[in-house]
């Protein structure tokens, strides 16, 4: 794969390139700012990209921006944002364009190499991955909007999963049951939430969304 | 004065009694410079000029004589007044006060010179504070008179007491005049008929004549404006006071944390890789579990400086500023929270930050004590002034005594000059603001 790395501190960034090279990829490029990340998203179209929240000239969310605006102009450009902190809100707005190959996690995920790079090829093949700790607060939250409260609560924890970006076969491995129970499970999700029988990976996308209650923000 | 519908003729009587009394009042409080004043001047003019009444000399020489003898009845009339200003300003403006406050609504707080202690100095003499004396009996006196006729606020006090003769006396007197001077003429034959038109001309006046006192007593009446100024420095000395020990708590918090948390953590995982190191080559499998062992503690520590970092300047605070810190708070919270914002750009950093911990403890609040179900956040700015407004449909009865929470938040908004206002009946709802002055473009 061809993946750009944006991320300011020189160790993490020097890691992050050795890590995906270690893995058999390219780093096609590793820059430090937020404009820097932007030209680099927009122009060389990577298969994936790894992109630090907060950036410089200014330390604030230029590389959330960066990365909104770059999906802006190429819909569905895979990037996973990596911060210090995860925040619902943010994530919201990182999903709320329903194109997948997203993933936002915290940096301390990068300390587990083999979780890290298995999130970097979900998103590459348009899929999702959230960090736990977002789905976790979440669940935290009472009163979801109201079609979620159909499921059961089964269900939810394998909405949960699936939020993060898991595949059926992971979460049958997670959840200890047959891979086959798991997609009637996602099969029901799907119905109970109205999204129509097209692309799957598109629809456990839009399946999180609905999750998220960010759907109600655009017109689908 | 109050409107009502209809002629009311009893309403307009108790008006016009009330109006009848309080000028009288005002009349008696006023009229102690103009009764001394007056036979002085009269007094005395009448005296001085008589000097020069056999005096035959040229135009240019008589009229320096005038001159001379004004200037002395001017001197006259002041050194009565004088005399007469230590003696009774302070009581009649007290008394002119408490009408004000009892009338009007005027509340001024005034404070008078202390007498100080005397103190024994080693060379034998009695300090009071300003002079030495000889002996205690002696330097208390001193120190007694020191304060009595010393103060600012007495001389204060005397202004106004000047002042109130020249205006304040004139108008109250009016009505009573009207009536006193219009029951004579009624009572002479010939006069009755502009008698009684005088006595209702001085009742209609009666309820609006002692109202001179707002205008006046509102300059006059309330502390010395050096000692007003002098409060203030001592408010915000009290402010900077606070600021300076909530730091150092906020410091000790941070350091704290530091110590107990990650510090320690770094430390646990340098002794686990020390051993590690030892163990990788007779053990490997040892080694490799304490690194594991390592690596978790790694994520601990991380996870803790995570919650310090948020505690001391929440990440999309600075990332984004205080409208989406708040829409990121409420999303995390356990209530349902509306965001509503129509701030135009971002506040100073330090105002932006306390009114986020403000709203962010409104908010802890709520979800404590308000068994609220929608809570909704709204944050203006309009004429200057930055607001929030945290409102709840929760069962109410919030105040700031009550909980040290709501004070703190009054004592971090003083530090900006802001304020904080809470409306909250028992049994809800609750609107709790927190305003504070602030320059945005």
């Amino acid at each position: 794969m061809r993946i750009v790395v944006a991320e300011d501190l020189f160790l993490l960034r020097d890691g992050l390139v050795r890590l995906v090279e270690a893995y058999g990829h390219t780093v096609v490029a590793a820059v430090d700012s937020g404009p820097a990340a932007l030209t680099a998203l927009v122009d060389l179209r990577p298969d994936a990209a790894i992109v630090d929240v907060r950036l410089p000239p200014t330390f604030s969310d230029e590389g959330l921006q960066a990365a909104l605006t770059a999906r802006r102009a190429v819909p569905g450009l895979p990037v996973l944002i990596l911060s210090q902190h995860v925040e619902q809100l943010y994530a919201r707005e990182l999903l709320a364009d329903g194109h997948g190959g997203i993933g936002y996690q915290l940096k301390d995920r990068v300390l587990d190499a083999d979780q890290f790079m298995d999130a970097v090829h979900r998103i590459a093949e348009g899929g999702t991955a959230l960090d736990p700790t977002v789905v976790a607060k979440l669940l935290g939250r009472p009163n979801r909007a109201d079609p979620l409260a159909t499921l059961t609560e089964r269900e939810r924890s394998v909405l949960a999963l699936m939020a993060e970006g898991l595949s059926n076969t992971a979460i049958a491995n997670q959840l200890f049951l047959s891979e086959g129970s798991i997609s009637k499970y996602t099969t029901t999700i799907f119905s109970k939430l109205g999204l129509a029988n097209d692309d799957d990976t598109n629809r456990r996308v839009r399946a999180v969304l609905a999750y998220l209650g960010a759907d109600e923000q655009e017109e689908q | 004065m109050r409107r009502h519908q209809g002629v009311d003729p009893l309403r307009w009587g108790a008006e016009i009694g009330l109006g009848l009394y309080r000028s009288a009042v005002l009349t008696a409080l006023t009229c102690v410079m103009a009764l001394v004043a007056v036979p002085v001047g009269v007094g005395g003019s009448a005296l001085a000029y008589s000097w020069s009444d056999g005096l035959s000399a040229p135009f240019a020489v008589s009229m320096l004589a005038t001159l001379g003898e004004t200037l002395m009845v001017i001197l006259w009339v002041t050194v009565s007044l004088w005399v007469v200003h230590p003696l009774t300003s302070r009581a009649l403006a007290t008394a002119a006060r408490r009408c004000a406050a009892s009338w009007l609504g005027l509340d001024y707080e005034v404070t008078y010179r202390q007498v100080p202690p005397v103190t024994r100095m080693a060379t034998g003499f009695w300090w009071d504070g300003h002079e030495y004396h000889k002996s205690e009996r002696e330097a208390r006196r001193k120190a007694k008179m020191q304060a009595r006729f010393h103060d600012p606020q007495l001389h204060w006090d005397g202004l106004w007491a000047l002042v109130a003769t020249v205006t304040v006396l004139p108008v109250a007197a009016l009505p009573l005049l009207a009536v006193g001077y219009g029951c004579y003429m009624a009572l002479t034959p010939e006069l009755t008929g502009y008698g009684i038109a005088v006595i209702v001309a001085g009742l209609a006046g009666a309820p609006f004549a002692w109202r001179v006192l707002l205008p006046i007593g509102r300059r006059f009446l309330g502390p010395v404006p050096s000692t007003r100024l002098g409060r203030r420095v001592e408010e915000l000395e009290a402010i900077r006071a606070d600021l300076t020990h909530t730091q150092a708590v906020e410091l000790e918090r941070i350091e704290r944390g530091l110590h107990d948390g990650a510090q320690a953590r770094l430390v646990a995982m340098g002794m686990s890789m020390g051993a590690a190191e030892r163990l990788v080559d007779t053990n490997p499998d040892a080694a490799k579990a304490i690194l594991a062992e390592a690596r978790a503690t790694s994520a601990t520590a991380l996870a803790e400086l995570r919650s310090l970092v948020r505690g001391i300047n929440p990440p999309v605070l600075a990332e984004r500023g205080l409208v989406d810190a708040l829409r990121a708070l409420a999303l995390d919270s356990s209530v349902s929270i509306d965001v509503y914002s129509q701030v135009p750009s971002r506040p100073e950093r330090p105002l932006e930050s306390a009114v986020y911990f403000s709203v962010a403890e409104l908010l802890a609040n709520v979800a404590k004590h308000s068994r609220a179900e929608r809570v909704k956040v709204e944050l203006t700015y309009a004429a200057r002034t930055l607001t929030a407004t945290v409102s709840d449909d929760g069962i109410g009865g919030a105040a700031a005594s009550t909980g040290s929470g709501l004070s703190g938040i009054e004592r971090r908004m003083a530090a900006f000059g802001g304020r904080l206002e809470i409306d909250s009946p028992a049994g809800g709802p609750t609107h709790i603001t927190v305003a504070v002055p602030c320059e945005l473009s």
